[in-house]
This record gives structure tokens, sequence and C-alpha cells, in this order.
């Protein structure tokens, strides 16, 4: 058992960690407030590799493995949640995807300017009343001779209305239940293909989230991704790569919550002594620190299985539900830690706990985690 | 197309000491870095080399075998290839010890080069004797707290800071430099910077391989983190206030 990480990954965290330190900490705050996506900031990106780390170099990536890729997200995450997400699904899903199961010509077309960063992806799935049931899904593609033709609505798109590859997911045969769904790869500025505009939310802002309509969309066979009907099997490679990322999102937002934790309760004198020298304060952060470590082995974990060649799907689920819920835990402590500052915009840990929230929720709620787990464990 | 020889300490990041129980330095869980100036001396030296559209990068660095990671980011850095004298003897070298091990790898190892690019000081000891210990061994011209460089004509012209102005001075090559933060913006390595960084050469060099002894004639014997002791009162800006400071600062002896 060896818990090291290599030294390229080790470098490759503190190179990570100093780049946002100089180009995402000082944003994150105003692109939260703005809701605006840092375009900048992600050719910035994009220039240093980071946008399709664990894709193949023949495909414009930088053929490390998943691991390094889960350390950067989590890294980036510590400094902006939006920032670490929109790179964590469009690595962990839209790129993964179309090395997974795209033809060589559609990673040539796609998959290099995605890996490369210069195109940015989508995973358009969701619809307004297909959540956790994605068989309630009603966005059909019907065929036409050799054409495809997609009507419907989706919502909830991150990455929507700036996306310039999407991955669609639609009844191609509803009537052959799972084996009825397939996967289309689709670009911006396809006719009958309409992003909307985008939703205020709670937490992470400067994720852009619309809905995605398709209106009489015309597609050939070569925007199929995988084979007629193997939707719900590519569906289900997204989720378990999608959720290493949300997992290493939680890590990352917890370990914020930590650093803030520490450093506040070390500087803020009541009653005499720092914080920080309070039992009911310091249990809290030693509970933090404690749930971060545990949440980080998991995701590293399952990183590490998914670099092997392993069955991963459970790990992912459960590093995706324990880092989701110590996210949102222990950033509520975080805000309780700083009180009164905590509780005020600009205070990172405010932040914190908006942007934590939304773990428990996307890429599968908590609830479908359970589900996911105890389905395996129970079988 | 210049060969250019950038020397640089991989040395413990200081973020990571901590202050033990009775003001002992605690460097249990402390991580290393390379040296914040040498940063500079790297990014000048890879510089310089893609200004002349060719030539090489020649780093060096020596340190316990430990600091093989540091040889690594170095080359992740833009370095062609590297030399590391290696032994777990070379931990806690003094400037002169340091300077006499680069200076005989670079005789022994390096037979042409144009320039070598050292850091103003380590970001450790910063004694800033690395850098002239090292022209004086080889025999070459040195110029210290370089803001500005470039290699003209088969010499090399700088603009070296003093305390009351800028020089510009000129020295025929090789020469070796010194440089000061303000020459650059040291670049973050890429993914595939990092990834690239463990295929490039490089050259392990023991003690035993090494002409010479490199005898220690100083010795560590303890160091104790500084402190800031606070007596937390607080002055308010008002005239009895000002009046109270005046007189705390006298009666601890601050002021007479």
């Amino acid at each position: 058992m060896n818990f090291k990480l290599t030294e390229e990954q080790e470098l490759i965290r503190k190179n990570i960690r100093e780049f946002c330190v100089k180009n995402v900490e000082p944003i994150a705050a105003e692109i939260d407030e703005k809701e605006s996506h840092p375009a900048d900031l992600f050719k910035k990106l994009a220039e240093g590799g980071w946008m399709g780390i664990p894709i193949p170099t023949q495909y414009g990536g930088a053929g490390a493995d998943y691991l390094t890729n889960a350390i950067v997200v989590e890294e980036l995450s510590r400094s902006c949640s939006s920032t670490g997400f929109t790179v964590s699904i469009h690595v962990g899903i839209a790129c993964m995807l179309i090395n997974l199961f795209g033809t060589e010509d559609q990673k040539k077309k796609y998959l290099v300017p995605l890996a490369t960063g210069k195109h940015l992806g989508a995973f358009v799935l969701t619809e307004p009343g297909a959540g956790t049931d994605v068989m309630a899904a009603t966005t059909t593609a019907t065929k036409d001779g050799d054409a495809y033709v997609l009507n419907g609505t989706k919502t909830f798109i991150s990455n929507g209305p700036i996306a310039d590859t999407y991955l669609v997911f639609c009844w191609t045969d509803k009537a052959a239940g799972r084996k009825g769904m397939s996967s289309f790869i689709i670009p911006k500025g396809t006719p009958g293909l309409k992003p909307g505009e985008h939703f205020h939310k709670m937490g992470l802002r400067s994720s852009q989230t619309s809905e995605v309509v398709f209106k009489d969309c015309r597609l050939t066979k070569e925007n199929l991704l995988g084979a007629e009907g193997a939707g719900m099997g590519n569906a289900g490679a997204a989720f378990d790569h999608g959720r290493v990322g949300i997992a290493a999102q939680g890590v990352g937002i917890l370990q914020a919550a930590l650093d803030e934790s520490i450093k506040y309760s070390k500087e803020r004198v009541q009653m005499g002594s720092p914080i920080a020298r309070h039992q009911a304060i310091s249990w809290m952060i030693a509970d933090m620190a404690t749930d971060l470590q545990a949440a980080r082995f998991l995701t590293y974990y399952a990183a590490w299985l998914k670099d092997n060649k392993l069955p991963f799907t459970k790990d992912a689920s459960m590093a995706k539900l324990f880092a989701a819920e110590k996210a949102m835990h222990h950033t509520t402590k975080a805000v309780q830690i700083h009180g009164g500052y905590g509780y005020i915009k600009g205070a990172k840990v405010e932040r914190l706990m908006r942007d934590a929230k939304i773990l428990e929720i996307y890429e599968g709620t908590s609830e479908a985690q359970r589900m996911v787990i105890s389905g395996t464990v129970l079988r | 197309m210049p060969v250019v020889v950038a020397c640089f300490k991989w040395v413990v990041d200081e973020a990571y000491i901590r202050r033990g129980a009775g003001g002992a330095l605690d460097f249990s869980s402390v991580d290393y870095k390379i040296g914040e100036y040498d940063r500079n001396a790297i990014e000048e030296a890879v510089r310089l080399r893609d200004a002349g559209g060719g030539g090489s990068v020649i780093g060096i660095t020596v340190g316990a075998p430990e600091s093989a990671k540091g040889v690594k980011d170095g080359l992740s850095r833009g370095m062609d290839l590297a030399f590391f004298a290696s032994d777990p003897s070379f931990k806690d070298l003094e400037p002169s010890q340091t300077a006499a091990i680069l200076a005989e790898v670079i005789r022994s190892r390096i037979p042409q080069y144009d320039l070598i690019t050292c850091g103003e000081g380590s970001s450790d000891l910063y004694a800033q004797q690395v850098g002239p210990r090292l022209a004086e061994l080889l025999g070459i011209p040195c110029v210290c707290f370089v803001q500005k460089l470039s290699l003209e004509g088969g010499k090399l012209v700088t603009d070296r800071r003093v305390e009351d102005g800028v020089e510009v001075v000129e020295a025929p090559l090789p020469a070796l430099v010194t440089v000061l933060p303000d020459i650059n913006t040291p670049r973050i390595p890429g993914v595939k910077d990092t990834l690239m960084a463990g295929k490039k050469p490089v050259t392990t060099i023991k003690r035993e391989e090494l002409a010479g002894s490199f005898g220690a004639t100083l010795k560590t014997e303890a160091m104790t983190a500084s402190s800031l002791e606070r007596t937390g009162e607080k002055l308010a800006a008002d005239a009895a206030g000002i009046a109270r400071f005046v007189d705390t600062l006298r009666k601890s002896g601050v002021i007479r």
C-alpha cells in the first residue's frame, strides 16, 4: 500500500496551487458576484494544459492519469468552486466520453479542440421532468432516412450558454427502454440547437447554467457517439468519471473551509485568547480536518481505481456522497467559526457555503448516490 | 546560440515551517521548493536561449539525494539537461562548499559555456555568496544584482542595481551574473512541462566522483524561531492615547 503521490503529481499540485493563488483567487469573489465566466482565465488554463489532463497526447491532452486531474480540480475548487467544476465537467465528462466512445474522426474533430482547451464541452442529459429518473426523459431523436431529428428541452445544463460542443442524450427508440437511449455530439451553431439564458443560482454562480432547447435539430450518423442505443451506458460512464470530479471539488471546498477557519480562529481574540484555543472551536476544526482527510482518501482511491482499470462506480459514488455532505456540513461550521464576519458578502466562507450545496444535488443527488452504493453492496 | 548554466537550490518552503514548543523550529512536515531567486535565474537562462534562437540551458544543483524532485522541478521550467551533485553530506552546505562543488562540476563536465546565472541569494540562507565565489573559482567576471541583461557581440551587457541608481556593466564572456527578482516573471510550469521533465537527461554525480574535498568550516549550534511578543494593549489615536503610547515606550525602555 502506498499513500505517496508521484513526484510529478506533487509538482503539478504545487504548480496549480501557485497558478490559483496568482490567477484564480484574486477574481473568485468578483466572478461569483457578477455571475460571469472568466474567459481570460480559461485561456490561461488552456495554455498550461490544464483542460485535458487525462486525455492522450495524440488528442491534445497531457496524457496524465485521472488522479492528477482530480488533484487539479481540487486545487482549482479550493480557490473557486465554479472554476473547478467547469474544468471538471469539461474534462471528466465531455472529453472523457469522446475519448472513450468516439470514433477516430470524432476524436480529431471534437476531442482535440476540447482537450487543448480551445473549446468547452457540456453534458446535456437532465430535463425539466427527468432528474434522478433519467427514464422519464422526453427528448427524442427521430429517424428521417439517414438523418436524426432532435426535439425536446433540456435544463440545468452546466456550460449551456457558452459551450462549443454539446453531448446530448435522448431517445432514439423509447419503446426499447434502457436500450433506446442514444448520445450525440452536437457542435454549437447547429441549426435547431438553442442554448437558453443563464440561470441565477444560489452558489456556483460563475459557472454558466441554462436550458438547451432542440427544435427540429437535424443530425447525421456522424454525430452519434457510440452505437445507437448505447446512450444509457455512456451516461453511466459519464457519471462515474464526473462524480470523481465532484468529489474532488468537495475536497477543495473542505480544504478552503479548513484554511479559512484555521487562519481566522488564530487571529480572532475573544475572552482574552484566540478562539482557536477555545475547545468549542478547536473541536470543530479537528472534525473538519478529519473529514477532509477521509474525503480526500475516498476521492483519490476512486481515481486510483479508474487509473488501474478497476471498477469504480460504487467508489466514485461513495467519494462524491461523502465529500459533498461533509463540504456542506463543514462550510456551515466555517461560517459559524467566523460568526457575523462569515455571514457578510466578501467573506470567503460565505461563498464556500453557497457553493457547497450544489454538490449534494448535481451529477446525482446524495440520495441517488445511496441508491448506487446500496445497489452494489446489497447485490 | 548561447549555452547558459543555471544554478539553483532546492530549499525548505518556509510556509511549512512551524514553531514548536519552546520556540524550536519544527521541520517535521516541511515541503521543498526551488528557491525564489533561483527561479529567476532559470527563467533568465531559458529566455536567453529562446531569444538566441537555440543553444541550451544546463541546470546544476547540489544537494542531498532527496533533492532529485527539485531537479525535475527545474527541468520542468525549461532547462534542457541537468547535473545533480548528490550526496547525503550535501544537505546543509555552507556557501564556500556549494561554490567549490559547483565549480568542480562545471570544470569537469561542461567544457564550453557563455554565461552562468544564479539567484541573488538562496531562499533559505540568503548569504549571497555562492555566485561571486563560483565566479572567482572559475576565474570569470561576475556581475551581481542584475535586473536586466543581454548578450551582444560576444559580451555581456547588464543593468546592475546599486544603492543610488543603476550601473550599466559590460563583461567579456564567459561570465557569471546573480539576478534580482524583477529581472523577469518565472513561469508556472504547465502539466506537460512537468510530465516531460522526467524524460530529460540528468547526470547524477556522487561525492567520490568529484575531485577535491569540500569540508565544512562552519557548524550550526542551534536554530530557534524569532518571536515577536505582543502586549495586546490598544491605544486610541487621540491626545490621551498618544500620551499613553509615549509613556508605554518610555517605561519599556524603547525611548528615553
